[in-house]
């Protein structure tokens, strides 16, 4: 996983519970980074997976409410170091439906070791899309909180429904709704 | 901040510190990995480089060691550029010697050459241009030359470049030929003449000879009795034969003069109906067309004669109670394909050459003098045809003969 994903994430852990929090989970988790990222470089998955249950335990909220936030969070990031990928799109429907064939494409070929989601499309209309989601990192509410953004970077609100095709979450089904 | 215990600021320290570091290490690492990129990069670059410069090379080669002469000049006539064999026939080393190609144009050609220039122009190329150049070591050539347009891009034209062969020596055999076919048209033409003025010349002898004879049976019939009235019969056929014969020469020899020959539409069946009306023809032989025969283009007399010939070859060698003569022809791509079968004596194959060869009579028959055949084969070359025969010795004789469809 590269290390942008770590780098923000410990950020805003931070900013949201403080450096002591940000301490102790990297102290409770065994890392062989030591908890030491830079953006630039790439970390097993497995740490990100450690860095969450610990801080999940540690804050008492879920996982999944945790990657939502930073879903959202994380927005933010690729909209600012990425705008031109970003602004090629004048709808958020048309976004989204783009991941798969044209906006992961492109971060593959920026870096070629990332692990990135399959985003299927099922079905797509002016207004409504359905997709597959599919990842061995059952990041799918991560997802949830990028889209989210998505809508609202254009000023737009949507009715986004998740459906959980595998139980551990590895392939989840989004029926998003523009309102 | 101020609450945060000092330890866990240290941590955070260090972990930055490390974190600085690591960012670097692969920084470095990337910056050594686009180092050597770039530098595999130039290499490539070079490889395709000299490669462009490798094909110019084998270009130039292709364009010195071109036979033909290579002229590039801009739109004023200024040479720009000549390939070797265009050095050596113009005498000129461009570009160390400057050249204008107006300075190379014979002087009789000028407006010919002005005007291939125009076409050049307006039509961006021209062909087949013949004309005289000066050269600087060579004197006048005769050159051949197709040229083009050089455009810049697709639009703006930039110069002009054209291929000159020197055809000097091939005009000069070409017009060593012309002369020859005439002189040899003259000779045969002359031949023609003398052989018309021989047999002239042996017509009026003889005709005195005829009148003299006949002044002997008159004058002497009393004298000369049964045998010498035989005598002077036999001298009377004979003489008659040798006018066939003179006859037979003065058409053959004015076969030849093709300038006189016609190009007109001949109606076969009208032929051969003509040909019924002139040539006797003995009430036990009947002619027999077995199709509406073609119309074809040529000289009416000579076909005529064609037809007259073969047909009164036939008469004279029927020998059946019942004579049969039988006309046909066939439509081939290129020619008709006439048939004239007879159920005469036939035609022992081993004489099916020799009868077309003038002299060639075959049976003692007063009336073939070994001409007609020879005229027959003459008139089908004229046609650009071919004439042959198929024969049974005593059953009958076919003659085919093909004529070519139009003459040009
Ligand atoms: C400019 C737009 C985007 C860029 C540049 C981008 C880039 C990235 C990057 C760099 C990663 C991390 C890969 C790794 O750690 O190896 C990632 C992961 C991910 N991206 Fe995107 N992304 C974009 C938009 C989106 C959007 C709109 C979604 C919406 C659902 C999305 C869904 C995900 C998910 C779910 C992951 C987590 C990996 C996983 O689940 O396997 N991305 N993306």
């Amino acid at each position: 996983m590269k290390g942008i994903v770590f780098t923000e994430f410990l950020e805003l852990v931070e900013s949201k519970f403080g450096l002591e929090t940000v301490d102790t989970i990297i102290n409770d988790s065994d890392l062989s980074s030591k908890g030491i990222y830079t953006a630039i470089g790439t970390y097993d998955f497995a740490e990100m997976l450690s860095l969450l249950t610990h801080l999940s335990t540690h804050t008492n909220i879920s996982i999944d409410d945790l990657l939502l936030v930073y879903g959202e969070h994380f927005f933010d990031v690729l909209a600012a170091s990425y705008p031109q990928l970003i602004d090629k799109y004048e709808d958020p429907i048309e976004l989204l439906s783009s991941i798969e064939n044209h906006i992961h494409v492109e971060v593959r070929k920026i870096y070629p070791e990332a692990e990135l989601p399959t985003f299927e499309i099922i079905s797509k209309s002016k207004t409504s899309l359905i997709m597959m989601y599919k990842s061995s990192r059952a990041m799918y509410n991560f997802g949830l909180g990028l889209m989210n953004k998505t809508f609202s970077h254009y000023n737009a609100k949507a009715t986004i429904l998740l459906d959980k095709i595998k139980e551990d979450g590895t392939e989840v089904k989004f029926s998003i709704t523009k309102n | 901040m101020s609450s945060v215990n000092p330890e866990i600021l240290q941590r955070a320290l260090l972990r930055e510190k490390a974190a600085r570091k690591a960012a670097e290490r692969i920084l470095e690492d990337k910056s050594r990995e686009l180092y050597l990129l770039t530098q595999q990069l130039k290499e490539a670059n070079e490889k395709l480089q000299s490669g462009l410069t490798e094909k110019t090379t084998e270009l130039q080669g292709v364009f010195d060691n071109l036979v033909d002469a290579y002229v590039l000049m801009d739109l004023g006539g200024n040479i720009i550029k000549l390939n070797d064999s265009a050095k050596e026939l113009f005498g000129y080393d461009v570009p160390k010697e400057s050249i204008n190609v107006v300075k190379l144009i014979h002087k009789e050609e000028f407006n010919y050459a002005m005007s291939s220039f125009n076409e050049l122009i307006i039509k961006g190329s021209f062909s087949d241009y013949k004309a005289r150049v000066y050269t600087k070591n060579k004197g006048i050539r005769w050159v051949h030359i197709n040229a083009s347009i050089i455009r810049n891009g697709t639009t703006q034209p930039i110069g002009a470049q054209g291929i000159v062969k020197d055809i000097t020596d091939q005009r000069a055999i070409e017009e060593q030929n012309k002369k020859l076919l005439n002189d040899l048209a003259k000779s045969n033409e002359e031949l023609g003449e003398y052989a018309h003025v021989v047999s002239h010349d042996l017509k009026s002898p003889l005709r005195s000879i005829n009148a003299l004879v006949n002044w002997l049976r008159e004058d002497y019939k009393n004298v000369l009795g049964k045998s010498g009235l035989e005598n002077i019969s036999l001298i009377e056929l004979t003489l008659e034969k040798m006018e066939h014969l003179i006859n037979g020469i003065l058409n053959y020899s004015s076969l030849s003069n093709e300038v006189v020959l016609k190009n007109e539409d001949v109606d076969i069946n009208g032929t051969i109906k003509d040909i019924e009306n002139t040539i006797f023809i003995p009430s036990h032989i009947k002619i027999y067309v077995l199709q509406t025969l073609p119309i074809i283009k040529g000289d009416k007399t000579r076909l005529q004669q064609l037809f007259q010939n073969i047909i009164t070859n036939a008469v004279s060698y029927i020998d059946k109670e019942k004579g049969r003569i039988e006309i046909s022809f066939k439509e081939k791509e290129t020619h008709y394909v006439f048939q004239i079968m007879d159920n005469g004596v036939g035609i022992e194959e081993e004489y099916f050459g020799k009868i077309f060869k003038i002299f060639q009579s075959l049976g003692n028959n007063k009336n073939s003098t070994g001409i007609g055949l020879s005229i027959v084969k003459k008139i089908v070359e004229i046609y650009k045809g071919e004439i042959w025969l198929e024969s049974q010795p005593k059953v009958g004789t076919s003659f085919f003969f093909s004529l070519k469809k139009v003459i040009l």
